[in-house]
């Protein structure tokens, strides 16, 4: 990124008449920086020629403002004002279909490349992404604590009262609806399948070695602090049964 | 440009200009871009497209890494990919990884296809030493990164490797299968990275040595990343066999996922018997060999509105564009009597959407089922037993009706079974204590007798 002696409306971006604060320069290239440092950044953007294909093709295009030409285009000539105000809002518009990516003549990938977006709107404590972050709380607690994303007694029609009545068509307790499922490892109502406890602290290990624990510091402070109290409780767990197998082994 | 009561849609960004072209104009221009998007040369008509196989064999060959094979005793089936390059599909030992959504939400979807598997006489391993693949999670939230990414896919398939050692079997004797098609997308999008970037492979290393899931002090990669419905695919002519209602009547439109043939669409299967092979194969190959009528339409290509995140905290999208853009297309020009899909977040989607279209005037009523359901229906499977059509909200009775289904008096025997389920009698696929293979739980093969 070339500047070298910059103006004022190169050092700052900001509208003149509003109110909010400007965003320092250097806070603009530190997060184009965290964008394009990431490993898939040259992959996912070859060039382009404004053809459009991807933005014609998009469904989130069709209802909101966002064009996956225009996020392309403002990463290609490095508009830091432009990156960082699409990542204000417009990113989490994108339904992650991938069309864009298998349309583009160039090989690019616009929905590839907004997930790197938002991962550094995550990184770098974004009120946008705290914003849209926040009804996805329990599916974050759920995937993180249990190694799950989904599960049945998440499916009710307090959450999802717009699909119907018709959670299920049968009537009867769900915890038997689930044991009537002929595979064993569904007979669970907590998660949707049963999960090794050994699993899910393998998953957790992941989860911290990756920095996706400090991700979700970041964002959703409350939630990293349950999480960790329940994460904690099943380490434990998974050490008292280890060591009482091994004195059952040694027995 | 189109309009929508009067307000402009926007997505154009701010220098856009209509082209305020006549009506015929539009019309032929339209018509030019749909001669190329609905053929698969509009994903061929690339310039950089590799085989990253090769580069994965070469790996193995320098050893960096492990290949779990597919050996003759999974009794592969060839198929052609995008570009007509080879690709094997395992149809038996099969380690079956879990999709949350499916188990959920749909889980007469994996429960449909144990059945098939039963019926075909095919092992395989269905366990709880499985996470799911958090790619759901990343893709609405972008909590995750390409490092835990890759460190989940590696950990489950390592564990599909060592599985069968908790039934006295060697490593490598299950092959995964991989259940929902955001997995499958993931997974091979991943893998690629994992085959090109030596500092992720150290840095996943480092992961996987923790959790003792290492093949050699290795990182262990699957020669091929398979979806169900390509086991599906494969195996669909001796499905027909097995077929024992007929489904002629039934026009079936097809639904193809984006993460199943979108996402490194060169690993997706066609066939130039399928729709002159321009649209991915799998569902449409299986339904047109059990006998039904696939009917084509025209905004098949259209992505379901699922949108990862929207489906949790922006349903209005959701349900809009399932709606708008492919449940009232199929119902209203394709005439369809059923949608079929081969993924979760699709079938969640266009089944849960149809409800709310009455407050909007959109009425919709199509039953949705994924590809191995109706395949097990017209096999003979019970509707709710096996099927569990009880879990979708749209109108699976609609569709049981045209094919011969008394379904009230099935639905009847499956109140009946569940007075068996409460009193502990409920019947399962396979012997439950299969399931866990070690860990809390875990019971030696020698002490099942």
């Amino acid at each position: 990124m070339a500047h070298g002696h910059a103006t004022r409306v190169q050092t700052f971006i900001g509208d003149p008449f509003s109110e909010t604060p400007p965003v320092p320069r250097e806070k603009l290239e530190s997060i184009f920086n965290d964008i394009q440092s990431d490993l898939r950044y040259d992959h996912e953007l070859n060039g382009c020629l404004n053809c459009g294909i991807c933005t014609a093709t998009c469904p989130a295009a069709h209802y909101y403002d966002f064009s996956p030409r225009e996020i392309v285009q403002l990463l290609w000539t490095e508009n830091l004002e432009g990156v960082y105000d699409a990542m204000q809002e417009k990113i989490w518009s994108c339904a992650q279909c991938y069309t864009c990516a298998a349309r583009c003549p160039f090989g690019n990938s616009p929905g590839g490349l907004v997930m790197i977006m938002r991962e550094a709107a995550i990184k770098n404590g974004m009120e946008s992404a705290k914003n849209v972050l926040r009804p996805f709380s329990r599916v974050m607690l759920k995937l993180i604590s249990t190694g799950n994303q989904l599960s049945p007694d998440m499916i009710n029609k307090d959450h999802f009262a717009d699909w119907g009545p018709n959670i299920s068509k049968v009537q009867a307790p769900l915890k038997v609806l689930r044991k009537a499922i002929p595979m064993p490892t569904l007979n669970t109502t907590e998660t949707a399948w049963e999960v090794n406890l050994k699993t899910s602290v393998e998953l957790y290990t992941i989860w911290e070695m990756t920095g996706v624990l400090d991700q979700l510091e970041t964002v959703d402070e409350n939630l990293f602090d349950v999480i960790t109290d329940i994460m904690d409780e099943k380490r434990q767990d998974l050490e008292d049964w280890q060591e009482e197998n091994a004195e059952n082994d040694k027995d | 440009m189109q309009t929508n009561c009067g307000e402009r849609l926007t997505g154009h960004g701010s220098e856009w200009r209509d082209s305020n072209l006549t009506p015929t104009d539009a019309r032929t221009a339209t018509a030019w871009v749909e001669q190329r998007i609905d053929k698969r040369s509009m994903l061929t008509n690339k310039d950089r497209v590799e085989d990253v196989r090769d580069a994965m064999w070469q790996l193995e060959k320098d050893g960096e890494i492990v290949v779990h094979r597919i050996h003759d005793e999974h009794e592969p089936i060839t198929v052609k990919t995008l570009y007509g390059w080879d690709k094997r599909i395992p149809t038996t030992q099969l380690w079956h990884h879990k999709s949350c959504g499916q188990c959920g939400n749909i889980p007469g979807y994996p429960a449909s296809l144990l059945w098939m598997m039963n019926q075909l006489g095919k092992t395989y391993l269905d366990e709880t030493d499985q996470t799911s693949c958090t790619a759901w999670n990343y893709h609405g939230s972008g909590i995750g990164n390409l490092e835990s990414l890759a460190a989940v896919f590696l950990r489950n398939f390592h564990q599909a490797y060592v599985s069968a050692k908790a039934e006295g079997k060697p490593e490598g004797y299950y092959y995964p299968l991989v259940h929902c098609g955001t997995s499958f997308g993931n997974y091979k999008e991943v893998r690629g990275y994992l085959i090109h970037s030596a500092e992720l492979r150290e840095r996943v290393k480092k992961i996987l040595g923790k959790l003792g899931r290492l093949v050699d002090g290795k990182l262990l990669l699957p020669e091929e990343v398979v979806h169900y419905s390509e086991w599906v695919h494969v195996m669909r002519h001796e499905i027909a066999k097995r077929r024992v209602i007929d489904v002629s009547n039934i026009r079936a439109t097809v639904h193809p996922a984006c993460h199943v043939y979108k996402m490194v669409p060169q690993d997706a299967i066609y066939e130039d018997e399928i729709l002159e092979g321009n649209r991915v194969a799998v569902s449409t190959g299986v339904m047109m060999a059990l006998g039904a009528q696939v009917i084509d339409y025209s905004t098949w290509y259209d992505c379901c509105g699922f949108g990862f995140r929207h489906i949790i905290s922006e349903r209005e999208f959701t349900r809009s564009f399932a709606i708008d853009r492919k449940l009232k297309v199929m119902q209203d020009e394709a005439k369809s009597d059923v949608v079929i899909g081969h993924d979760t977040g699709c079938i969640t989607t266009l089944d849960k959407s149809q409800w709310i279209g009455k407050s909007a005037g959109k009425e919709v009523d199509l039953p949705v089922l994924a590809d191995i359901q109706f395949a097990a229906l017209a096999c003979g499977a019970h509707p709710y037993r096996i099927v569990q059509s009880h879990w979708h909200a749209s109108s699976t009775e609609t569709l049981m009706e045209k094919v011969g289904i008394d379904w009230r008096a099935k639905k009847a025997e499956f109140e009946e079974y569940l007075k068996e389920v409460q009193a502990g009698r409920q019947e399962n696929l396979y012997d439950p204590r299969r399931r866990i293979t070690s860990g809390p739980g875990y019971q030696k093969i020698e002490a099942r007798a």
